[in-house]
């Protein structure tokens, strides 16, 4: 996924990057709780491949991958600030 | 001609009306009479008239100019992003939503009358009463109707030129709407999406109030090019339009300006003028909060009386202080989303 922001920036994210950060209390954790990213090793293929990428108000991304996973909002200050490679 | 013409800047927008494509069809004739049209960004425009006259001065200190006619037009351009555009409002080019922190201060009232002065001022526009669970835009608007359904889409309610939808319109009628956050925004979502909205400049957006679940929700939901604020003038009130202030620019919805309604009333019997609540409270927290303040509405029994009869103000009675407040506060808030309008938006593409 690439993104071009208002100032002209150009910021690419992988499926595999995006999949990893995915902000979700699933895949976080919640109130004090482990996530299920940081139980897990390994993710599968389909587990990592956008398929989807829907934007939510005009704040966020919601992304959903090919293992039907899509319950992660990315905001753009999350995209842009904490996730650039 | 452009050079002359390019010394005039546009006061919101930072820049001279050349650059920004604002000349156009511009001719001259044999006996220098010159002939051009001046597309502004708003039919609304508060600077229109200093507009037309500063482009005649221009063109008239031209040696050889004999006569200049200037069509001044206008021309509103997209300025929101959207999910998908080919469903959700593909031929709106921009959606103004009014909120408030607290209820009671308005909204529905400087909604629809904003709505009525873009009206007025040549735009064609739309009203959607995103107040799920109390809807007041139909009774304040007189369409109490239900709308016609052609091939799945709901024909929005023609109420004084304005494309009018609401909740109110299509629930039964008598019946209490109680629903949790997720079903008002799926609501709204749905109404959005099946009504037959055209081709519209604005699209007004009366959102309910408060920083609580539906707002929130409705906030996600709904493509907004920016929001105004509505407040009473008093601390209490003005300390909770500041949340509501906060909540949408979390939402990364641009705040457009704070509005003070109720901010003065003029007695009838002695002519003087009650500050009820207080007055310059919303200016004071635009200041403090570094947003536009867009303008003070007066407490007037013309408005109240007229919206009980379905008639915006701005319509019923031009000339009361209280219809002039909301045709100022209209061009302010066409002009602020006209600066939105050139704004580059992020673009998001996916390999």
């Amino acid at each position: 996924m690439e993104i071009t922001w208002e100032d002209g920036t150009r910021t690419t994210y992988s499926g595999q990057q995006l999949r990893w950060a995915c902000p979700c209390a699933e895949c976080r954790g919640e109130a004090g709780l482990p996530g299920r990213l940081s139980r897990v090793k390994e993710l599968s293929p389909e587990e990592l491949r956008i398929k989807d990428v829907i934007l939510v108000g005009q704040y966020a991304l919601q992304i959903a991958f090919e293992s039907g996973h899509a319950t992660g909002i990315y905001t753009f200050t999350y995209l842009r600030r904490h996730l650039v490679q | 001609m452009l050079e002359a013409l390019g010394r005039i800047k546009d006061p919101d927008l930072g820049r001279d009306i050349v650059s920004l494509g604002m000349i156009k069809e511009l001719e001259v004739s044999a006996h220098g009479k010159v002939s051009f049209t001046f597309e502004l960004t708003t039919p609304a425009c508060p600077v229109r008239d200093r507009f037309k006259s500063q482009a005649e001065d221009a063109v008239y200190g031209i040696p050889g100019v004999t006569a200049v006619e200037v069509r001044m037009t206008a021309n509103v351009r997209p300025a929101f992003m959207r999910p998908k555009p080919s469903e959700i409002l593909p031929g709106v080019k921009q959606t103004i939503a009014v909120a408030s922190g607290k209820g009671g201060v308005g909204k529905s009232t400087v909604a629809v009358n904003l709505a009525a002065a873009l009206r007025k001022a040549g735009a064609e526009v739309g009203l959607l009463d995103a107040d799920i669970l109390g809807p007041s835009v139909p009774a304040m608007t007189g369409s109490r109707t239900t709308p016609s359904n052609a091939n799945g889409r709901l024909q929005p309610i023609d109420a004084h030129g304005l494309k009018v939808m609401s909740f109110g319109h299509v629930r039964p009628p008598g019946e209490v709407t109680v629903f949790r956050g997720p079903m008002v925004g799926k609501m709204i979502e749905e109404l959005m999406r099946l009504t037959d909205w055209g081709r519209l400049d604005y699209l007004v957006i009366d959102l309910p109030p408060g920083t609580g679940d539906a707002s929130l929700t409705l906030g996600q939901v709904i493509p907004l090019t920016g929001v105004a604020i509505v407040c009473t003038p008093q601390d209490v009130a003005t300390d909770i339009a500041v949340n509501a202030l906060q909540m949408f620019r979390k939402l990364n919805v641009t705040p457009l300006g704070l509005i003070e309604n109720m901010s003065w009333y003029v007695c009838p019997d002695c002519g003087h003028r009650h500050e009820i609540f207080s007055h310059g409270g919303a200016e004071a927290a635009a200041k403090r909060l570094g947003v536009p303040f867009l303008g003070a509405v007066p407490l007037e029994e013309g408005i109240r009386e007229d919206a009980d009869g379905g008639i915006p103000v701005v319509i019923s009675r031009p000339e009361s202080a209280g219809a002039k407040a909301f045709v100022e506060i209209a061009s302010q808030v066409a002009a602020r989303t006209s600066i939105q309008s050139f704004r580059q938006l992020p673009v998001i593409n996916v390999h």
